[in-house]
């Protein structure tokens, strides 16, 4: 136990229940939770900016904050959409219309929760059934997406919306059928037994078929391409957001790499091992900060994999990712399920 | 005068039900829910301002209906008001990207009202020139298309990579895209000293960038799997509603006016004509890139075969002043002669047909011995390719429109006039 911790236990009177409130709080809004996510969010849209512009052989964003290369440019989007009015369509149904974006991001940002990211300071919901129930609550997410198309009374919004709903059922279950082959082969669904059993290997090589697998449902549940259908511009404008302006726009353009940063999240720690290779640390420095920035290095490398793919690829007709989810993810991830099977009942893996 | 009541109930009966059996034949039902009309266009869907009409069948294509003529900017009857020099820049305007195959073509029919026939040298540049703007026009083509599929770095590299040839025009002409370089009896400027270097410099580059374009665009997995079997055209639909240029060529039919009617001097350059059998959205691709290998090649050659001599039809350097004379033999440069300004040909008509970007363009030109056209007729391959999209689109998915658009390479006001 480290002296800031006690000083802050000693500070708040020694009650428990006060002080798992603020480290929940602070676990929630500010690391590794909301004001974290906007960070990396912003981080993410300049990174994703500028490595496509490198592949296209021009400068990307440039002229805010052009000493460290334009990497400002997503504050300075999100400072401009905050000042922007907000138009709301008179035929939209303003409640709805209004909610949505940010109950979709709640509903995104939720999951944290349940996430741990570090072996000291536990998540704020500490359940030994943690993975199906972060997976469970941003599984909702999509019902919102869904909503704001049907909010805005807008053909190509609706369409959008349409396409969203199609899309995330024929990718969201081989995600999760993925996700669960791996809590079937670990012989748990909590995040810190399955962190703590990849120390010898990393669940990407136990089961790489699951990690492919999920890899390709989270390009499509996050809205990458080769799968960003839902949005496609020369096709339906906007897709769901089409109505949407000033902060709304930028809350549900924002919505996509928050998504990408959970699940990115979700996949390190499942996959890569989460804060391996520090099993155990100190105080708040060695048992939290370390771990987390090194779970945050793996969630980074996979969330710029997944947004380098623009730079790469065009987008599928709906009816053809439609078709690659139900036949070709899909059945990687009954594979997984099946490889994950075989490992634990033929004794390949044994958890103590 | 006395209305009969009930012989308009009858006529507007017979009406609606006319309508209805259309409604019927279209799938409608009498709810009229079953098809949504979708109007696509006119600002800018793609490459300019054009229209299309889509009746969708839940995500199913029934009828496609392209609605031209947004940009009509009456060329042709702008052109009976104008002087002959005054039509040059304005041939260049509806195409914008592909501006010297249609000055070309103009000047050729007007030369041949005139009587006179460039010198060799002149007639190379001129190929030259065309040459640089077919890869440019095509990599506008290619890049536009790629956007429309959603891939982005075909579309930044085909604008990057154009600006390689726009800037070797701007060298060899002086503009980067409305050149007016040709001009009758000859062009209006020799190539500077440095420009052979730095064509083969641009080249070089463009021949090592061009596997990575293989690699990104047409082998790319998600970009094959969108255009294989997508609006197929067939051999014999191609031949019947005329269509013309690339994508006549990707449908098997070895059919180019450098070859069948050479002009300039086409037909002392060696170069194949690229064909592919296939028809559909990824053959049409595939041409436009193998015919911009070909264009290097005619390049090369033509800069390699190069004549020396004059620029300009010794008819018309004769009327040169002093001045112009100094000018033309100390840099090079033509400066128009007054008989430019009142050019009379003689009565007569004469026509051109010139390989364009896109395809074959026809001129048609009539001359009353007056300073001005009597008529300038003009045909351009976008306006023969435009019936494709009523004849391709249909069966299709909505989503494959774009590809189905980019993939005809359909420039709106080229087409219009």
């Amino acid at each position: 136990m480290i002296q800031e911790i006690l000083l802050l236990k000693e500070l708040l009177g020694n009650n428990e229940m006060i002080y798992r409130t603020v480290i929940g709080l602070g676990y929630m809004l500010i690391y590794p939770g909301l004001i974290m996510i906007v960070i990396a969010a912003a981080l993410l849209l300049w990174a994703e900016r500028k490595i496509v512009a490198l592949v296209q052989l021009r400068y990307g964003p440039l002229w805010i904050s052009r000493r460290i290369g334009g990497a400002l440019q997503g504050f300075a989007d999100l400072i401009r959409f905050s000042f922007q009015e907000v138009i709301i369509p008179r035929r939209s149904d303003v409640i709805p219309f209004l909610l949505s974006p940010g109950l979709a991001i709640l509903f995104s940002v939720l999951p944290i929760a349940f996430m741990p990211v570090s072996p000291y300071i536990k998540p704020p919901i500490h359940s030994d059934i943690g993975l199906l129930a972060a997976i469970a609550v941003i599984s909702v997410a999509p019902i919102f997406i869904v909503l704001m198309g049907w909010a805005s009374d807008n053909k190509f919004a609706f369409v959008g919306s349409l396409r969203e709903a199609l899309l995330i059922v024929s990718y969201e279950i081989p995600f999760i059928i993925s996700i669960l082959s791996m809590g079937v082969m670990f012989g748990s669904l909590d995040f810190y037994e399955i962190v703590e059993r990849q120390s010898l290997l990393p669940g990407m090589l136990l089961n790489p078929f699951a990690f492919l697998a999920s890899f390709i449902a989270m390009l499509r549940v996050t809205s990458r391409f080769p799968f960003e259908i839902s949005e496609a511009e020369t096709e339906i404008v906007a897709g769901p957001y089409t109505e949407y302006s000033g902060l709304m726009f930028g809350l549900s353009m924002g919505l996509a790499y928050i998504k990408l940063y959970v699940y990115a999240l979700m996949v390190s720690l499942v996959f890569l091992g989460g804060w391996l290779p520090i099993v155990s640390g100190e105080g708040v420095i060695g048992g939290f900060l370390i771990p987390s920035l090194i779970v945050i290095l793996k969630l980074t490398v996979v969330s710029l994999v997944a947004v380098f793919l623009r730079a790469v690829y065009g987008r599928y007709r709906i009816d053809q990712a439609i078709r690659i989810g139900w036949i070709h993810v899909f059945a990687l991830s009954i594979v997984s399920l099946v490889w994950s099977i075989i490992l634990v009942y033929g004794g390949w893996v044994r958890w103590a | 005068m006395e209305v009969d009541s009930k012989s308009i109930s009858t006529q507007a009966l017979e009406e609606l039900s006319k309508e209805l059996i259309q409604q019927r034949d279209l799938g409608i039902t009498e709810e009229g829910e079953r098809l949504i009309e979708l109007q696509i266009g006119p600002t800018h869907p793609g490459s300019g301002h054009m229209r299309i009409r889509v009746w969708v069948d839940g995500d199913i294509i029934v009828r496609c209906d392209p609605d031209i003529g947004f940009v009509f900017r009456t060329i042709e009857k702008l052109s009976e008001n104008r002087i002959y020099m005054k039509t040059i820049p304005l041939v260049e305007r509806p195409s914008l990207l592909d501006t010297t195959p249609m000055t070309i073509g103009y000047i050729n029919a007007l030369e041949k009202l005139m009587g006179i026939e460039p010198p060799p040298r002149a007639k190379y540049l001129r190929t030259i020139l065309a040459e640089l703007t077919r890869i440019a026009s095509h990599l506008y083509g290619i890049g536009i298309f790629a956007i429309f599929l959603g891939h982005s770095t075909g579309f930044m590299w085909g604008f990057g990579d154009r600006e390689l040839f726009v800037e070797l025009a701007n060298q060899l002409s002086g503009a980067r895209i409305t050149y007016a370089y040709v001009i009758p009896g000859g062009v209006r400027r020799d190539m500077p000293q440095s420009f052979p270097d730095n064509v083969e410099k641009a080249l070089r580059y463009f021949e090592k960038r061009l596997p990575d374009w293989y690699k990104m665009f047409l082998n790319n997995p998600v970009v094959e799997k969108r255009l294989r079997e997508v609006g197929i055209l067939r051999k014999n639909d191609a031949a019947k509603l005329g269509i013309t240029g690339p994508n006549l060529r990707a449908s098997g039919i070895e059919y180019d006016v450098r070859v069948a009617d050479p002009y300039e001097a086409y037909d002392e350059l060696d170069f194949m004509v690229p064909v592919a059998d296939e028809g559909d959205a990824y053959a049409r691709a595939l041409v436009r890139f193998e015919e911009i290998k070909q264009s290097i090649n005619i390049i090369r050659d033509a800069l390699r075969k190069m004549p020396g001599g004059d620029i300009i039809h010794p008819q018309i350097a004769r009327m040169f002043n002093p001045l112009m004379k100094k000018i033309y033999e100390e840099s090079r440069r033509v400066k128009f002669p007054g008989v430019f300004a009142s050019l009379k040909p003689p009565k007569g008509e004469a026509t051109a047909r010139v390989e364009a970007g896109r395809g074959e363009a026809l001129f048609y030109l009539v001359s009353d011995g007056s300073p001005r056209p009597y008529r300038f007729r003009w045909t351009t391959p976008s306006y023969r390719n435009a019936i494709l999209f009523k004849y391709l689109v249909p069966g299709h998915r909505l989503a494959d429109l774009p590809a189905i658009y980019g993939s005809i390479d359909y420039f709106p006001p080229e087409a219009d006039r």
